[in-house]
Protein backbone atom coordinates (compact mmCIF):
# COMPACT_ATOMS: atom_id res chain seq x y z
CA UNK A 1 0.00 0.00 0.00
CA UNK A 2 1.39 3.62 -0.87
CA UNK A 3 1.21 5.69 1.57
CA UNK A 4 0.70 9.14 -0.20
CA UNK A 5 -2.18 7.39 -2.20
CA UNK A 6 -3.86 6.60 1.11
CA UNK A 7 -3.30 9.91 2.39
CA UNK A 8 -5.22 11.52 -0.44
CA UNK A 9 -7.79 9.19 -0.04
CA UNK A 10 -7.92 9.63 3.41
CA UNK A 11 -7.86 13.44 3.08
CA UNK A 12 -10.84 12.93 0.73
CA UNK A 13 -13.01 10.98 3.42
CA UNK A 14 -12.24 13.36 5.99
CA UNK A 15 -13.04 16.09 3.96
CA UNK A 16 -16.60 14.66 2.91
CA UNK A 17 -17.41 14.28 6.35
CA UNK A 18 -16.36 17.71 7.18
CA UNK A 19 -18.36 19.27 4.26
CA UNK A 20 -21.25 16.99 5.16
CA UNK A 21 -21.47 19.38 8.06
CA UNK A 22 -20.46 22.38 6.71
CA UNK A 23 -22.53 22.30 3.92
CA UNK A 24 -25.44 23.10 6.28
CA UNK A 25 -24.14 25.28 8.69
CA UNK A 26 -23.46 27.49 5.76
CA UNK A 27 -26.86 27.06 4.55
CA UNK A 28 -27.96 28.44 7.98
CA UNK A 29 -25.46 30.74 8.11
CA UNK A 30 -26.11 32.20 4.67
CA UNK A 31 -29.70 32.95 5.67
CA UNK A 32 -29.26 34.22 9.76
CA UNK A 33 -26.27 35.27 9.91
CA UNK A 34 -25.45 33.76 12.97
CA UNK A 35 -23.48 30.72 14.11
CA UNK A 36 -25.85 28.09 15.02
CA UNK A 37 -23.93 25.79 18.01
CA UNK A 38 -26.76 24.06 17.82
CA UNK A 39 -26.12 22.44 14.38
CA UNK A 40 -23.79 19.98 15.84
CA UNK A 41 -26.46 18.64 18.12
CA UNK A 42 -29.11 17.76 15.34
CA UNK A 43 -26.10 15.25 13.72
CA UNK A 44 -26.39 13.42 16.95
CA UNK A 45 -30.22 13.50 17.09
CA UNK A 46 -30.09 11.94 13.38
CA UNK A 47 -27.59 9.34 14.64
CA UNK A 48 -29.31 8.30 18.10
CA UNK A 49 -33.21 8.04 15.71
CA UNK A 50 -31.28 5.87 13.89
CA UNK A 51 -30.22 4.07 16.80
CA UNK A 52 -33.75 4.20 18.47
CA UNK A 53 -35.56 2.89 15.57
CA UNK A 54 -32.59 0.36 13.67
CA UNK A 55 -31.17 -1.11 16.66
CA UNK A 56 -33.24 -0.75 19.76
CA UNK A 57 -37.05 -1.10 17.54
CA UNK A 58 -36.24 -3.42 14.84
CA UNK A 59 -37.71 -0.93 12.40
CA UNK A 60 -36.04 -1.91 9.12
CA UNK A 61 -32.93 0.10 7.83
CA UNK A 62 -34.29 2.97 5.40
CA UNK A 63 -37.05 3.98 7.26
CA UNK A 64 -34.95 4.02 10.22
CA UNK A 65 -32.58 6.45 7.78
CA UNK A 66 -35.60 8.77 6.96
CA UNK A 67 -36.99 9.20 10.48
CA UNK A 68 -33.37 10.56 11.09
CA UNK A 69 -32.98 12.88 8.37
CA UNK A 70 -36.60 14.01 8.91
CA UNK A 71 -36.53 14.10 12.68
CA UNK A 72 -33.05 16.64 12.76
CA UNK A 73 -34.63 18.84 10.15
CA UNK A 74 -37.97 19.18 12.64
CA UNK A 75 -35.74 19.72 15.39
CA UNK A 76 -34.08 22.27 13.04
CA UNK A 77 -37.05 24.05 12.12
CA UNK A 78 -38.61 23.99 15.90
CA UNK A 79 -35.53 25.48 17.20
CA UNK A 80 -35.88 28.48 14.83
CA UNK A 81 -39.44 28.88 14.98
CA UNK A 82 -39.44 28.46 19.23
CA UNK A 83 -35.59 30.10 19.81
CA UNK A 84 -34.32 31.74 16.85
CA UNK A 85 -36.98 33.28 15.45
CA UNK A 86 -38.58 35.33 18.24
CA UNK A 87 -34.78 36.55 19.33
CA UNK A 88 -34.69 37.86 15.11
CA UNK A 89 -38.00 39.49 15.73
CA UNK A 90 -36.25 41.25 18.92
CA UNK A 91 -33.89 42.27 17.11
CA UNK A 92 -31.06 40.20 18.84
CA UNK A 93 -27.83 40.53 18.16
CA UNK A 94 -25.33 37.55 16.48
CA UNK A 95 -23.93 36.58 19.81
CA UNK A 96 -27.11 36.72 21.63
CA UNK A 97 -28.31 34.06 18.35
CA UNK A 98 -25.18 32.30 19.27
CA UNK A 99 -25.26 32.10 22.95
CA UNK A 100 -29.15 30.70 22.84
CA UNK A 101 -27.63 27.93 20.21
CA UNK A 102 -25.06 27.10 22.84
CA UNK A 103 -27.36 26.71 25.23
CA UNK A 104 -29.97 24.94 23.10
CA UNK A 105 -26.80 22.50 22.12
CA UNK A 106 -26.20 21.74 25.79
CA UNK A 107 -29.38 21.29 26.36
CA UNK A 108 -30.60 19.01 23.71
CA UNK A 109 -26.97 17.19 23.75
CA UNK A 110 -28.17 16.49 27.94
CA UNK A 111 -31.43 14.93 27.16
CA UNK A 112 -29.87 12.55 24.66
CA UNK A 113 -27.41 11.67 27.06
CA UNK A 114 -30.15 10.90 30.08
CA UNK A 115 -32.25 8.86 26.87
CA UNK A 116 -29.49 6.90 25.79
CA UNK A 117 -26.96 7.05 28.36
CA UNK A 118 -23.46 8.47 27.35
CA UNK A 119 -21.85 5.61 26.37
CA UNK A 120 -19.99 5.17 22.95
CA UNK A 121 -22.79 3.10 20.58
CA UNK A 122 -22.46 1.92 17.64
CA UNK A 123 -25.39 1.84 15.10
CA UNK A 124 -25.07 -1.26 13.12
CA UNK A 125 -22.63 -3.32 10.67
CA UNK A 126 -25.00 -3.23 7.85
CA UNK A 127 -22.43 -1.66 6.08
CA UNK A 128 -19.49 -3.97 6.42
CA UNK A 129 -16.77 -1.59 7.32
CA UNK A 130 -14.03 -4.41 6.95
CA UNK A 131 -14.97 -4.75 3.01
CA UNK A 132 -12.46 -2.48 1.41
CA UNK A 133 -11.99 -1.55 -1.63
CA UNK A 134 -8.89 -1.22 -3.67
CA UNK A 135 -8.25 2.30 -5.27
CA UNK A 136 -4.70 2.40 -7.02
CA UNK A 137 -2.13 1.20 -4.39
CA UNK A 138 -4.42 2.71 -1.56
CA UNK A 139 -8.04 1.17 -0.04
CA UNK A 140 -11.38 2.57 1.05
CA UNK A 141 -14.48 1.45 3.01
CA UNK A 142 -18.08 0.66 1.71
CA UNK A 143 -19.27 3.46 4.34
CA UNK A 144 -16.50 6.11 3.01
CA UNK A 145 -17.51 5.33 -0.34
CA UNK A 146 -21.05 6.10 0.63
CA UNK A 147 -20.34 9.18 2.31
CA UNK A 148 -18.42 10.50 -0.55
CA UNK A 149 -21.38 10.10 -3.11
CA UNK A 150 -23.71 11.14 -0.34
CA UNK A 151 -21.59 14.59 -0.29
CA UNK A 152 -21.35 14.57 -3.87
CA UNK A 153 -24.75 14.29 -4.14
CA UNK A 154 -25.79 16.67 -1.63
CA UNK A 155 -23.49 19.28 -3.15
CA UNK A 156 -25.09 19.00 -6.59
CA UNK A 157 -28.84 19.53 -5.13
CA UNK A 158 -27.66 22.27 -2.86
CA UNK A 159 -26.47 23.96 -5.72
CA UNK A 160 -29.52 23.30 -8.40
CA UNK A 161 -31.82 24.09 -5.27
CA UNK A 162 -30.40 27.56 -5.09
CA UNK A 163 -29.61 28.38 -7.99
CA UNK A 164 -32.59 27.14 -10.35
CA UNK A 165 -35.56 27.08 -7.98
CA UNK A 166 -37.96 30.22 -6.99
CA UNK A 167 -37.00 29.20 -3.43
CA UNK A 168 -33.07 29.21 -4.22
CA UNK A 169 -33.50 32.35 -5.33
CA UNK A 170 -35.39 33.82 -1.87
CA UNK A 171 -32.54 32.01 0.22
CA UNK A 172 -30.09 34.11 -2.02
CA UNK A 173 -31.93 37.18 -1.18
CA UNK A 174 -32.50 36.68 2.32
CA UNK A 175 -28.80 35.80 2.31
CA UNK A 176 -27.92 39.27 0.92
CA UNK A 177 -30.62 41.75 2.39
CA UNK A 178 -33.32 40.01 4.70
CA UNK A 179 -35.32 43.46 4.56
CA UNK A 180 -35.30 43.95 0.80
CA UNK A 181 -36.02 40.71 0.54
CA UNK A 182 -39.43 40.96 2.57
CA UNK A 183 -40.34 44.52 0.68
CA UNK A 184 -40.48 42.34 -2.60
CA UNK A 185 -42.53 39.76 -1.00
CA UNK A 186 -40.68 37.22 0.26
CA UNK A 187 -41.85 36.00 3.28
CA UNK A 188 -38.85 35.69 5.02
CA UNK A 189 -39.75 33.67 8.31
CA UNK A 190 -40.80 31.01 6.18
CA UNK A 191 -37.75 30.61 4.25
CA UNK A 192 -35.51 30.94 6.85
CA UNK A 193 -37.64 28.32 8.84
CA UNK A 194 -36.97 25.76 6.06
CA UNK A 195 -33.64 26.33 5.56
CA UNK A 196 -33.17 25.22 9.36
CA UNK A 197 -35.38 22.12 8.66
CA UNK A 198 -32.81 21.37 5.52
CA UNK A 199 -29.52 22.39 6.61
CA UNK A 200 -30.70 20.62 10.29
CA UNK A 201 -31.88 17.59 8.09
CA UNK A 202 -28.27 17.23 6.52
CA UNK A 203 -26.95 17.54 9.75
CA UNK A 204 -28.51 14.82 10.41
CA UNK A 205 -27.67 12.62 7.91
CA UNK A 206 -24.32 13.09 8.58
CA UNK A 207 -24.66 12.19 12.24
CA UNK A 208 -26.27 8.91 10.64
CA UNK A 209 -23.41 7.83 8.28
CA UNK A 210 -21.15 9.39 10.62
CA UNK A 211 -22.46 6.82 13.52
CA UNK A 212 -22.35 4.09 10.38
CA UNK A 213 -18.48 4.86 10.54
CA UNK A 214 -17.34 5.23 13.48
CA UNK A 215 -20.54 5.20 16.26
CA UNK A 216 -22.57 7.44 18.15
CA UNK A 217 -22.24 9.40 20.96
CA UNK A 218 -24.29 12.53 23.04
CA UNK A 219 -20.85 14.67 22.70
CA UNK A 220 -20.43 13.51 19.27
CA UNK A 221 -21.98 17.15 17.73
CA UNK A 222 -19.44 19.71 19.67
CA UNK A 223 -16.48 17.80 17.42
CA UNK A 224 -17.99 17.87 14.34
CA UNK A 225 -19.21 21.05 14.95
CA UNK A 226 -16.05 22.14 15.33
CA UNK A 227 -14.64 20.89 12.37
CA UNK A 228 -17.69 21.92 9.97
CA UNK A 229 -16.87 25.67 11.15
CA UNK A 230 -13.55 25.28 10.74
CA UNK A 231 -14.23 24.10 7.12
CA UNK A 232 -16.91 26.64 6.61
CA UNK A 233 -13.89 29.72 7.87
CA UNK A 234 -11.19 28.15 5.74
CA UNK A 235 -13.88 27.86 2.81
CA UNK A 236 -16.04 31.04 2.86
CA UNK A 237 -18.04 31.32 5.42
CA UNK A 238 -21.81 31.28 4.26
CA UNK A 239 -21.15 30.20 0.65
CA UNK A 240 -22.28 26.62 0.20
CA UNK A 241 -19.01 25.97 -2.17
CA UNK A 242 -16.93 27.01 0.26
CA UNK A 243 -18.47 24.18 2.62
CA UNK A 244 -16.60 21.72 -0.08
CA UNK A 245 -13.28 23.10 -1.04
CA UNK A 246 -12.60 24.30 3.10
CA UNK A 247 -13.93 20.33 3.88
CA UNK A 248 -11.49 19.13 1.99
CA UNK A 249 -8.65 21.19 2.40
CA UNK A 250 -9.15 20.58 5.89
CA UNK A 251 -9.46 17.06 5.16
CA UNK A 252 -6.06 16.95 3.10
CA UNK A 253 -4.31 19.68 5.76
CA UNK A 254 -5.16 17.14 9.01
CA UNK A 255 -4.15 14.38 7.05
CA UNK A 256 -1.00 15.27 5.56
CA UNK A 257 -0.11 17.38 8.67
CA UNK A 258 -0.04 13.72 10.73
CA UNK A 259 2.10 12.22 7.94
CA UNK A 260 5.41 12.31 9.79
CA UNK A 261 4.25 12.93 13.33
CA UNK A 262 1.22 11.13 15.61
CA UNK A 263 -2.04 11.64 14.90
CA UNK A 264 -3.05 13.44 17.99
CA UNK A 265 -1.96 16.06 15.96
CA UNK A 266 -4.25 16.09 13.88
CA UNK A 267 -6.68 18.88 15.97
CA UNK A 268 -3.60 21.03 16.61
CA UNK A 269 -3.23 21.56 12.71
CA UNK A 270 -6.92 22.04 12.21
CA UNK A 271 -6.95 24.90 14.53
CA UNK A 272 -3.35 25.89 13.27
CA UNK A 273 -5.11 25.98 10.34
CA UNK A 274 -8.12 27.65 11.17
CA UNK A 275 -5.63 30.37 12.89
CA UNK A 276 -3.60 31.29 9.77
CA UNK A 277 -7.20 31.75 7.72
CA UNK A 278 -8.35 34.03 10.27
CA UNK A 279 -4.84 35.91 10.35
CA UNK A 280 -4.50 36.38 6.62
CA UNK A 281 -7.80 34.92 4.46
CA UNK A 282 -10.25 35.65 7.15
CA UNK A 283 -13.16 35.72 4.15
CA UNK A 284 -11.96 32.39 3.23
CA UNK A 285 -11.07 30.72 -0.02
CA UNK A 286 -13.88 31.53 -1.81
CA UNK A 287 -14.90 34.51 -0.23
CA UNK A 288 -18.88 34.93 0.63
CA UNK B 1 -54.99 54.73 -5.02
CA UNK B 2 -54.50 56.60 -2.17
CA UNK B 3 -52.79 56.46 1.26
CA UNK B 4 -53.96 58.60 4.33
CA UNK B 5 -51.75 59.03 7.00
CA UNK B 6 -53.56 59.61 10.52
CA UNK B 7 -51.53 60.85 13.59
CA UNK B 8 -48.90 58.57 13.12
CA UNK B 9 -46.56 58.69 15.55
CA UNK B 10 -42.56 57.00 16.33
CA UNK B 11 -40.18 57.46 19.36
CA UNK B 12 -36.68 56.30 19.47
CA UNK B 13 -35.30 56.74 23.12
CA UNK B 14 -37.59 59.38 24.20
CA UNK B 15 -36.87 61.53 20.97
CA UNK B 16 -40.17 61.63 18.79
CA UNK B 17 -38.88 61.29 14.99
CA UNK B 18 -42.75 61.43 13.31
CA UNK B 19 -45.00 63.30 15.71
CA UNK B 20 -48.60 62.58 15.45
CA UNK B 21 -48.16 63.37 11.62
CA UNK B 22 -51.02 63.13 9.06
CA UNK B 23 -51.07 63.25 5.25
CA UNK B 24 -52.34 61.90 2.55
CA UNK B 25 -50.42 60.44 -0.61
CA UNK B 26 -52.53 60.92 -3.78
CA UNK B 27 -52.05 58.70 -6.68
CA UNK B 28 -51.65 60.34 -10.13
CA UNK B 29 -48.86 62.73 -8.96
CA UNK B 30 -45.78 63.17 -7.52
CA UNK B 31 -45.38 64.37 -3.64
CA UNK B 32 -41.98 65.95 -2.61
CA UNK B 33 -41.32 65.21 1.15
CA UNK B 34 -38.74 67.20 2.05
CA UNK B 35 -37.42 69.15 5.33
CA UNK B 36 -33.80 69.45 7.08
CA UNK B 37 -32.07 66.44 8.13
CA UNK B 38 -33.59 64.51 10.77
CA UNK B 39 -36.64 65.60 10.32
CA UNK B 40 -38.70 62.13 10.10
CA UNK B 41 -38.67 61.88 5.73
CA UNK B 42 -36.87 58.31 6.25
CA UNK B 43 -38.22 57.61 9.46
CA UNK B 44 -41.90 58.52 7.81
CA UNK B 45 -41.05 55.96 4.83
CA UNK B 46 -39.79 52.79 7.08
CA UNK B 47 -42.80 53.36 8.65
CA UNK B 48 -44.79 53.12 5.74
CA UNK B 49 -42.77 49.90 4.68
CA UNK B 50 -42.76 48.25 7.55
CA UNK B 51 -39.08 48.58 8.74
CA UNK B 52 -39.93 50.24 11.41
CA UNK B 53 -43.01 49.29 13.69
CA UNK B 54 -45.31 52.38 14.46
CA UNK B 55 -45.79 53.41 18.17
CA UNK B 56 -49.23 55.41 17.34
CA UNK B 57 -51.81 56.51 14.51
CA UNK B 58 -52.91 54.67 11.41
CA UNK B 59 -51.98 54.45 7.75
CA UNK B 60 -55.74 53.96 5.33
CA UNK B 61 -55.20 52.31 2.11
CA UNK B 62 -57.83 53.22 -0.51
CA UNK B 63 -60.60 53.59 2.13
CA UNK B 64 -60.68 50.24 2.61
CA UNK B 65 -57.26 48.86 4.75
CA UNK B 66 -56.38 50.36 7.93
CA UNK B 67 -53.59 49.45 9.04
CA UNK B 68 -51.72 50.13 12.50
CA UNK B 69 -48.80 47.43 12.32
CA UNK B 70 -47.25 46.90 8.86
CA UNK B 71 -45.20 43.76 7.97
CA UNK B 72 -42.63 44.11 5.10
CA UNK B 73 -43.68 41.27 3.41
CA UNK B 74 -47.06 42.79 3.02
CA UNK B 75 -46.38 45.96 1.88
CA UNK B 76 -46.02 44.16 -1.81
CA UNK B 77 -50.26 42.90 -1.12
CA UNK B 78 -50.69 46.31 -0.41
CA UNK B 79 -48.94 47.74 -3.60
CA UNK B 80 -46.38 49.41 -1.44
CA UNK B 81 -42.78 49.29 -2.53
CA UNK B 82 -39.92 51.45 -2.06
CA UNK B 83 -35.97 52.55 -2.77
CA UNK B 84 -33.70 53.32 -0.54
CA UNK B 85 -31.33 55.93 0.55
CA UNK B 86 -28.30 53.77 0.44
CA UNK B 87 -28.51 51.27 -2.40
CA UNK B 88 -29.73 47.58 -1.30
CA UNK B 89 -29.24 45.02 -4.14
CA UNK B 90 -29.21 41.74 -4.57
CA UNK B 91 -25.36 41.30 -4.31
CA UNK B 92 -25.43 37.69 -5.47
CA UNK B 93 -27.22 37.39 -8.09
CA UNK B 94 -27.02 38.71 -11.76
CA UNK B 95 -28.70 41.82 -12.83
CA UNK B 96 -31.53 39.72 -14.45
CA UNK B 97 -32.16 38.24 -12.01
CA UNK B 98 -32.32 41.16 -9.60
CA UNK B 99 -35.20 42.03 -11.79
CA UNK B 100 -36.83 39.00 -12.51
CA UNK B 101 -36.77 37.49 -8.26
CA UNK B 102 -39.71 39.90 -7.97
CA UNK B 103 -41.69 39.07 -11.03
CA UNK B 104 -42.48 35.39 -10.59
CA UNK B 105 -45.47 33.99 -8.64
CA UNK B 106 -43.99 32.52 -5.38
CA UNK B 107 -46.66 29.09 -5.63
CA UNK B 108 -45.19 25.41 -4.72
CA UNK B 109 -44.92 25.13 -8.37
CA UNK B 110 -42.61 27.72 -9.02
CA UNK B 111 -40.78 27.56 -5.74
CA UNK B 112 -39.74 24.29 -6.44
CA UNK B 113 -39.19 24.59 -9.75
CA UNK B 114 -37.83 28.17 -11.37
CA UNK B 115 -40.37 29.23 -14.20
CA UNK B 116 -40.42 32.01 -15.77
CA UNK B 117 -43.02 32.75 -18.03
CA UNK B 118 -42.32 34.55 -21.36
CA UNK B 119 -44.33 37.59 -19.93
CA UNK B 120 -41.74 37.56 -17.08
CA UNK B 121 -39.18 37.91 -19.41
CA UNK B 122 -40.58 40.47 -21.39
CA UNK B 123 -40.94 42.59 -18.69
CA UNK B 124 -37.62 41.93 -16.92
CA UNK B 125 -36.32 42.88 -20.94
CA UNK B 126 -38.77 46.16 -20.76
CA UNK B 127 -37.53 47.07 -17.68
CA UNK B 128 -33.76 46.58 -17.91
CA UNK B 129 -33.80 48.16 -21.41
CA UNK B 130 -35.76 51.39 -20.00
CA UNK B 131 -32.54 51.91 -17.27
CA UNK B 132 -30.44 51.02 -20.12
CA UNK B 133 -28.27 47.77 -18.29
CA UNK B 134 -30.16 45.46 -20.81
CA UNK B 135 -26.51 44.79 -22.18
CA UNK B 136 -25.47 44.35 -18.40
CA UNK B 137 -28.33 41.72 -17.63
CA UNK B 138 -25.71 38.78 -16.86
CA UNK B 139 -23.49 40.42 -15.11
CA UNK B 140 -23.25 40.05 -11.57
CA UNK B 141 -24.77 43.45 -9.69
CA UNK B 142 -21.97 43.94 -7.59
CA UNK B 143 -19.70 44.18 -10.55
CA UNK B 144 -22.24 47.75 -11.78
CA UNK B 145 -21.04 51.40 -11.19
CA UNK B 146 -22.85 53.32 -8.21
CA UNK B 147 -25.29 54.99 -10.54
CA UNK B 148 -26.30 51.82 -12.29
CA UNK B 149 -26.78 50.19 -9.22
CA UNK B 150 -29.20 52.72 -8.18
CA UNK B 151 -30.61 52.28 -11.26
CA UNK B 152 -31.15 48.30 -10.80
CA UNK B 153 -32.76 49.22 -7.66
CA UNK B 154 -35.17 51.42 -9.53
CA UNK B 155 -35.72 48.98 -11.71
CA UNK B 156 -36.82 46.52 -9.11
CA UNK B 157 -38.85 48.73 -7.73
CA UNK B 158 -40.87 49.46 -11.06
CA UNK B 159 -40.68 45.51 -11.76
CA UNK B 160 -42.64 45.28 -8.91
CA UNK B 161 -46.12 46.96 -10.71
CA UNK B 162 -46.93 49.09 -7.27
CA UNK B 163 -49.71 51.32 -6.62
CA UNK B 164 -47.51 53.33 -4.51
CA UNK B 165 -43.74 54.07 -4.95
CA UNK B 166 -41.58 55.28 -2.17
CA UNK B 167 -38.45 57.14 -3.70
CA UNK B 168 -36.05 57.66 -0.88
CA UNK B 169 -33.11 60.25 -2.50
CA UNK B 170 -33.13 58.53 -6.20
CA UNK B 171 -31.54 61.11 -7.73
CA UNK B 172 -28.10 61.21 -5.35
CA UNK B 173 -25.00 60.75 -7.12
CA UNK B 174 -26.71 60.56 -10.93
CA UNK B 175 -24.55 61.42 -13.67
CA UNK B 176 -26.90 63.95 -16.04
CA UNK B 177 -28.22 61.01 -18.13
CA UNK B 178 -29.26 58.42 -15.65
CA UNK B 179 -30.80 61.64 -13.57
CA UNK B 180 -33.17 62.03 -16.61
CA UNK B 181 -33.67 58.29 -16.83
CA UNK B 182 -35.20 58.81 -12.81
CA UNK B 183 -37.34 61.49 -13.83
CA UNK B 184 -38.86 59.92 -17.20
CA UNK B 185 -39.66 56.69 -14.87
CA UNK B 186 -41.12 58.92 -12.19
CA UNK B 187 -42.95 60.92 -14.77
CA UNK B 188 -44.56 57.49 -16.55
CA UNK B 189 -45.71 55.96 -12.88
CA UNK B 190 -47.52 59.44 -12.44
CA UNK B 191 -49.28 59.06 -15.93
CA UNK B 192 -49.90 55.49 -14.86
CA UNK B 193 -52.21 56.89 -12.12
CA UNK B 194 -49.63 55.73 -8.91
CA UNK B 195 -49.17 57.65 -5.78
CA UNK B 196 -44.90 58.56 -6.40
CA UNK B 197 -43.41 59.55 -3.30
CA UNK B 198 -40.25 61.59 -3.33
CA UNK B 199 -38.03 62.40 -0.76
CA UNK B 200 -35.43 64.72 -1.89
CA UNK B 201 -32.68 67.47 -0.69
CA UNK B 202 -32.29 69.21 -4.73
CA UNK B 203 -35.41 71.60 -4.72
CA UNK B 204 -34.56 72.71 -8.27
CA UNK B 205 -35.81 69.19 -8.55
CA UNK B 206 -38.79 69.54 -6.12
CA UNK B 207 -40.02 72.38 -8.27
CA UNK B 208 -39.70 70.76 -11.57
CA UNK B 209 -41.19 67.63 -10.81
CA UNK B 210 -42.94 67.27 -7.86
CA UNK B 211 -46.91 68.47 -8.17
CA UNK B 212 -47.71 68.20 -4.29
CA UNK B 213 -44.74 69.08 -1.36
CA UNK B 214 -45.03 68.25 2.01
CA UNK B 215 -42.63 69.83 4.62
CA UNK B 216 -41.68 68.08 7.75
CA UNK B 217 -39.64 69.67 10.53
CA UNK B 218 -38.59 67.77 13.55
CA UNK B 219 -41.59 65.29 12.80
CA UNK B 220 -44.37 67.46 12.45
CA UNK B 221 -45.86 69.07 9.37
CA UNK B 222 -44.63 72.28 8.78
CA UNK B 223 -46.39 72.86 5.55
CA UNK B 224 -47.66 71.68 2.49
CA UNK B 225 -49.16 72.42 -0.91
CA UNK B 226 -47.95 73.43 -4.43
CA UNK B 227 -44.29 73.67 -4.49
CA UNK B 228 -43.96 77.01 -5.95
CA UNK B 229 -46.16 78.43 -3.11
CA UNK B 230 -44.78 75.88 -0.24
CA UNK B 231 -40.83 76.57 -0.98
CA UNK B 232 -40.86 80.54 -0.32
CA UNK B 233 -43.35 80.26 2.79
CA UNK B 234 -41.44 82.12 5.21
CA UNK B 235 -41.87 78.96 7.78
CA UNK B 236 -39.99 76.68 5.62
CA UNK B 237 -37.12 78.95 4.53
CA UNK B 238 -36.19 79.64 7.86
CA UNK B 239 -36.72 75.77 8.84
CA UNK B 240 -35.17 73.99 5.58
CA UNK B 241 -33.52 76.66 3.15
CA UNK B 242 -31.81 79.01 5.93
CA UNK B 243 -30.75 75.56 7.39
Amino acid sequence: MDILTQLVINGIIAGAIYTLIALGFNLIYGATKFFNIAHGVFAAIGGYTVFFFFKLSGVSLVPSILAGVLLAGIAGMLSDRLIFLPLRRKRGSSVIMLVASLGLFTALQSVIAIMFSNRFQTLTDIFNIQKTYQIFSGVITQIHIVIIITVISLTIGLFLMLNRTKFGKAVKAISDDEEVARIIGIDTDRVIGYVFFIGSAIAGLGGILIGFDTGIMPTMGMGLLLKGVIASIVGGVGNIYGSVCGGLLLGFVENFGVWKISGEWKDAIAFGLLIIFLLFRPQGVLGK
Amino acid sequence: MKIEIRNLTKRFDGVTAVNNLSLTLEGGRITGIVGPNGSGKTTLVNLLSGFLPIDGGTVIIDDTITVKKIQPHKIKSYGITRTFQDIRLFEQMSVLDNILVVLTERNLWCALFECHRPEHMQKAEEVLRMIDLWDKRDEPASNLSYGQRKLLEIGRAVSMEARVYLFDEPFAGLFPGMAEIVESILRQLRSQGCAVVLIEHDMDLIRGLTDYVFVLDSGVLLAEGRPHEVLQDRKVVEAYIGN
